[in-house]
């Protein structure tokens, strides 16, 4: 998804991530309890910045730097950023399509799309278990596309 | 409302799949099925004829606890005469993890001289109960 933008992230902690994950999670939740189109759609801006632009733009991985980094031991542990954006792209499709379901009525798909999301981010940051790297080997195996090296 | 029973039921999701997966993450498996399986060739190159058994992590790009098992593989085989661990990006190897039948990133296998599998764990390997298992087939430490 982000395979075109030029703009190359360097890796990061990644419990960054996993605590942006416990923040987007939150969001999400929020967004089934009150239904609210424009939180959903704020949500799915985030995504979309940091899949198709850079995830410096996350001002969650701002706050994780300056609050929580400082206080936590450091690792030397560094995940690469592509993965991480693609999962944002993942996201933002969600998010969309739940956008699109809260705003015209169709509650029902807002919903679905807004849950299917918060597991997502739930497993994210509670597990830590990106749903990509699990579904990988399988895309893999039965998309003979994919496989081929780009 | 229809909301709250979402959240609820988003939550009862991750809950089911955390419990499941801490039951089975890192448990050694002996492989079920007699059947001899041919090593794929990325995975024969990876042998070494001096090591009696090799530990081979198969891994992808997309994944977190790859990293982990290589920190807790890599110190077992340093402290473990007779094992050594490499690790295969399978990423781009979809043979390799067709030819492997290989459904999680990471997959540990255990391969002997000939390339014969001993035992597969997938997930962060549990170190202590990895080593009684590989046991039978290491070289008994002298002295």
């Amino acid at each position: 998804m982000p395979r075109d933008s030029p703009p190359r992230d360097s890796p990061v902690d990644p419990r960054g991530p996993r605590f942006s994950a416990w923040i987007t999670t939150a969001v999400l939740a929020a967004v089934l309890l009150t239904g609210s189109w424009r939180l959903l759609a704020a949500q799915a801006v985030l995504f979309g910045l940091c899949a198709f632009v850079s995830l410096r733009l996350n001002p969650w991985g701002h706050l994780y730097r300056f609050a929580v980094q400082p206080r936590i031991r450091p690792t030397a542990e560094r995940e690469e950023a592509a993965p991480l954006r693609f999962a944002q792209g993942v996201g933002f499709a969600f998010a969309l399509v739940g956008t699109v379901g809260y705003a015209t009525g169709l509650t029902a798909l807002g919903v679905v799309a807004t849950s299917a999301a918060l597991v997502a981010a739930l497993l994210n940051a509670a597990l830590g278990l990106c749903l990509g790297c699990e579904v990988y080997l399988l895309l893999r195996r039965f998309t003979p596309v994919l496989a081929r090296p780009q | 409302m229809v909301g709250v029973w979402a959240l609820v039921a988003s939550v009862v999701v991750v809950a089911v799949v955390g419990i499941t997966r801490h039951l089975r993450d890192g448990r050694v498996r002996t492989r079920d099925e007699e059947d001899v399986v041919e090593l794929p060739e990325p995975v024969r190159a990876l042998l070494d004829p001096t090591t009696p058994v090799t530990l081979v992590q198969l891994s992808t790009t997309f994944c977190a606890p790859c990293r982990h098992t290589r920190v807790v593989l890599a110190d077992l085989a340093a402290r473990t005469e007779g094992l050594r661990h490499v690790e295969l990006d399978v990423t781009n190897l979809p043979d390799v993890v067709a030819g492997m039948g290989v459904r999680r990133a990471p997959t540990t296998v255990a391969l002997d001289v000939r390339g014969t599998e001993l035992l597969r764990v997938s997930g962060v390997p549990k170190r202590d109960a990895l080593l009684t298992a590989l046991r039978p087939f290491l070289p008994v430490p002298n002295g």
